[in-house]
């Protein structure tokens, strides 16, 4: 069961802290990464793709006001990445507030499965994993 | 003189007479013609006849010369005879005298009356021998020349050698006692031809020869042509020593002559036409009687008709006489328009009807009399018979008669009150129009698209743009010079696009003659003539207030908008911000509540702290946000802006030196600008704070500091060299709450946000211009 990788995209950093623990406490993933904008995931996940390496994240929690690279941005670039590769990457919006343009402009990109709101609980979080 | 008289009435008697006139005329022509006739056809006759005598006298006197030489020959013959009576010579003589005498055919000697002698012998032997003296038809013409002792011509007889002759005999005496005779043979043609009878080939005449027989006395012809002479006009005379007789005959018995008959014939004819036309001149008064009595009926008829047309005219007639002004005549229209008898205005005086006496009358009749004028035409009020004042049109001309001065003037009038009433109406309803259009608070116009001219505008545009009508009429691009030079190209093209003449309205700015700038809202119109438009019609209307209210309301609007966005942007920024912490606190009480141990539990509680300092910060933030968009009373000053500047140099002196920082102040030092002196501070100090941040490190800072003014308007600009931010991607969140783009540790994304506020806050914008890697540059905008 403890297969899965995870990633956190997000600019606050006790929410990092607190996130880890969450995912900690879940025991469901295999590996877990945290990111403070979108451009240094999309680095990664670049650098991933070039190296051809099976590491590639199941989920990622982005949430939308980052600096440098904020959500929508990184997904423009996830769609730029092959079809059969990323559409086993599961990207979930987690943001404390949800505005219904933000839901409404989700529906374009088909990687995105769902929004989160924080708080994020660990039950939560398994049934995430569980879904995808 | 009585002489005189007769002769007229004699010439009377005869005009009243063409006819007889004319035959009379005739009469005497055909007489002098007939007595000139019978003038010329004598002395006609009386030329024939001496023509006649002229032709036979020359043959005449041939036929004589001929016979005189014929005596030579004989005489010369007997010549030839000895004194024996033997001739000498004969033969040579002979022929020596035959050639001198062509006529003669030959020559004879007869001695004793026996012809023993003839030269040439040849052709004549027949008479040879011939005792002319025995022989009976030849005796007797022979004797007598004997009788008469002198040479007689015998013949014409039938010649023993043939042919018709002539024998002329000459007796000769020898010592008185007759010897015998000469003799000449001619023929009788060649006679004929040597005297020209042969020849003769007259058309009018011929000859006829003729002698009595001696035998019978009876005259006998030798010519074949006609004998009886009866008939004929001839003349004639005797050949001497001969018994012949010499005729000219005239072929015709002429009593008239042809030139005579055409002579008469024309005289009769001209006689004949002179008598018609006497005829015709005489009775010509008649006929001209005739037409004039048939013209005075006509022009009877005529003047009836005019003086019932007139009489019945819708129209008022009078004829006025020049020098003493009185009615001569009037029509019945005329007498019933006054409300007077005929007499009743002759006795009152047309003066005293209708006014004379103004001056432009006064004038037009001057001018009538000396000729400048043929008529004139002129609107009066007249006084009626009941007192009431009508008012008439009267043309007046003048009747002149054989270009002399006018004797009188012909006057047509016509009862006009009603028009007159209907233009007063007019007048007074178009004066009111006029009034309203003058006194209304639009333009209204009115533009001819044929010669592309103004044909009415209202006297409002003086009071609007300042410019006069006289000024639009003369200048037919005034209105298009003095468009706002921003809104001529969009109000020039709008008109011209307009090619279907739609009726339309469009606004445009406009400046006065003084230079100031109006809204005008211009709603035109077309008139058309046979579906083409000729003419442009509209209302120019004044919106300036409108407008201004329009763009007063536009920028509340554009603020409340503005702080609509900005008030939904920070109920979002504190809904997103708050919800973050409390989020996070909620996540670490739960944290705690399932914490496995006291490290857990206290690194949850470092973690909450964390999460309420923060929360601190935040609330700090948001409430410098609330106060600035609070703060309505915001004290504004003058304030020296290059102070501001250096104090803030100051806060960043360390950073300065460290960086390396070129700092440029392109401000007056005494320059000043309505600010609140806290705002101005934090905004210098964001952006100098910002310029320095995101210096790019190949190069060393460049911040420079600029106050200029943008349409009228402060503007503050703070430049740098910076790293430059990709406005692309950036620009909606430059100036957002929590908005970084760097990679910045510090950036913390609330320096701009505070800046924009604060500059909004004081009424100004705050634009920002950037190219990445070269460098940023703020502007702000103050109010």
């Amino acid at each position: 069961m403890k297969d899965k990788v995870i990633w956190v995209v997000d600019d606050d950093v006790i929410y990092q802290t607190i996130i880890n623990k969450i995912i900690q406490k879940s025991g469901v993933f295999s590996s877990h990464f945290t990111f403070p904008n979108g451009n240094e995931a999309l680095t990664s996940l670049k650098k991933i793709l070039e190296d051809d390496d099976t590491a590639l994240p199941d989920i990622i929690l982005l949430d939308i006001n980052m600096p440098v690279m904020d959500g929508w941005e990184f997904m423009e670039e996830i769609k730029k990445i092959k079809s059969d590769i990323r559409k086993d990457i599961h990207i979930y919006i987690v943001s404390s507030s949800i505005a219904l343009e933000d839901k409404n402009k989700s529906a374009t990109f088909s990687n995105i499965m769902g929004y989160i709101p924080k708080p994020i609980s660990v039950n939560e979080l398994i049934a995430i994993v569980s879904n995808t | 003189m009585k002489n005189t008289e007769n002769w007229g009435r004699f010439i009377n008697w005869f005009a009243m007479r063409p006819r007889t006139a004319g035959f009379l005329v005739f009469f005497i022509f055909a007489t002098i013609t007939f007595i000139f006739s019978v003038l010329r056809n004598q002395i006609l006759k009386d030329e024939d006849r001496n023509k006649m005598k002229i032709i036979l006298n020359n043959a005449h006197q041939n036929i004589e010369q001929s016979l005189k030489n014929c005596y030579s020959t004989t005489v010369s013959l007997a010549l030839t005879l000895d004194n024996s009576g033997v001739p000498q010579n004969f033969e040579a003589v002979s022929k020596q005298l035959i050639r001198s005498n062509p006529i003669v055919s030959s020559v004879e000697l007869v001695p004793g009356g026996v012809i023993k002698y003839i030269y040439p012998l040849e052709g004549n032997e027949a008479a040879m021998n011939l005792n002319i003296l025995s022989t009976a038809d030849i005796r007797k013409e022979a004797k007598k020349s004997i009788e008469s002792q002198k040479i007689y011509f015998a013949g014409p007889l039938k010649l023993r050698q043939g042919e018709v002759g002539i024998v002329g005999r000459l007796p000769i005496y020898n010592e008185n006692k007759f010897w015998g005779f000469t003799a000449v043979i001619i023929k009788l043609n060649t006679l004929l031809k040597a005297s020209g009878v042969k020849d003769i080939q007259h058309s009018d005449y011929y000859f006829q020869f003729s002698k009595k027989n001696p035998v019978t006395s009876k005259e006998e012809f030798f010519l074949p042509s006609k004998t009886d002479l009866s008939k004929s006009y001839y003349i004639s005379q005797s050949i001497s020593d001969s018994d012949w007789v010499l005729y000219l005959v005239a072929k015709q018995n002429v009593l008239v002559y042809p030139q005579v008959l055409f002579t008469s014939a024309l005289g009769i004819i001209i006689a004949l036409l002179f008598g018609i036309l006497t005829t015709n001149i005489l009775k010509k008064p008649e006929e001209l009687e005739f037409l004039l009595k048939e013209q005075e009926a006509k022009l009877l008829k005529t003047e009836m008709k005019f003086k019932t047309i007139i009489d019945q005219a819708p129209v008022g007639f009078a004829i006025i006489d020049t020098a003493s002004g009185n009615l001569m005549e009037a029509n019945k229209k005329f007498c019933d328009m006054l409300g007077y008898t005929f007499e009743e205005i002759k006795k009152l005086g047309v003066n005293n009807v209708i006014h004379r006496n103004d001056l432009e009358t006064f004038k037009n009749i001057k001018n009538l009399e000396k000729g400048i004028i043929t008529d004139f035409s002129i609107e009066k009020q007249c006084l009626m018979k009941t007192g009431e004042i009508i008012w008439v049109n009267i043309i007046v001309s003048a009747f002149v008669e054989s270009n002399e001065k006018p004797t009188s003037y012909i006057a047509f009038t016509k009862d006009v009150t009603e028009r007159k009433n209907a233009e007063a109406l007019i007048e007074k309803s178009q004066a009111r129009f006029k009034s309203i259009i003058d006194n209304i608070s639009v333009i209204l116009w009115e533009y001819d698209l044929e010669t592309k001219k103004s044909s009415f505008i209202s006297k409002h545009a003086e009071n609007l743009l300042g410019f006069s009508v006289e000024e639009y009429e003369e200048n037919p691009r005034l209105w298009e010079e003095h468009i706002h030079p921003d809104d001529r190209e969009y109000a020039l093209s709008f008109a011209k696009k307009n090619k279907n003449f739609v009726n339309h309205e469009y606004e445009y700015r406009m400046i006065t003659k003084e230079g100031k700038v109006i809204w005008i809202r211009n709603i035109i119109n077309y008139g058309l003539k046979d579906d083409k438009p000729v003419i442009s019609r509209g209302i120019m209307i004044d919106i300036t207030t409108m407008k201004e209210a329009e763009k007063n309301l536009n920028n509340s609007l554009e603020l409340v908008t503005e702080q609509n966005k900005r008030l939904l942007n920070f109920s979002y920024i504190v809904s997103h911000n708050l919800r973050s912490h409390t989020s996070n606190i909620e996540s670490i009480i739960s944290l705690i509540e399932t914490a496995e141990s006291e490290d857990e539990k206290n690194e949850m509680m470092q973690l909450l702290k964390s999460v309420s300092n923060s929360l601190d910060e935040t609330m700090k933030h948001l409430n410098e946000v609330v106060n600035i968009n609070t703060n309505l009373n915001l004290v504004t000053k003058p304030l020296k802006l290059s102070k501001y500047i250096k104090r803030a140099r100051q806060l960043f002196t360390k950073q300065i030196l460290t960086n390396k920082v070129t700092f440029i102040t392109d401000v007056e030092k005494n320059a000043l600008i309505n600010y609140n002196s806290a705002y101005l501070e934090s905004i210098l100090y964001n952006l100098i704070s910002n310029a320095i941040r995101y210096k790019h490190h190949e190069r060393k800072p460049i911040i420079t500091i600029k106050l200029y003014k943008e349409n009228g308007k402060d503007v503050i600009e703070v430049s740098d060299n910076g790293i430059g931010i990709d406005l692309e991607r950036n620009a909606d969140k430059i100036f957002g709450l929590y908005k970084t783009f760097s990679t910045n540790s510090d950036a913390r994304g609330i320096g701009l946000f505070i800046t924009k506020n604060q500059v909004n806050a004081m009424g100004g914008t705050i634009v920002v211009n950037s190219i990445p890697n070269t460098g940023t540059t703020f502007k702000i905008y103050i109010k």
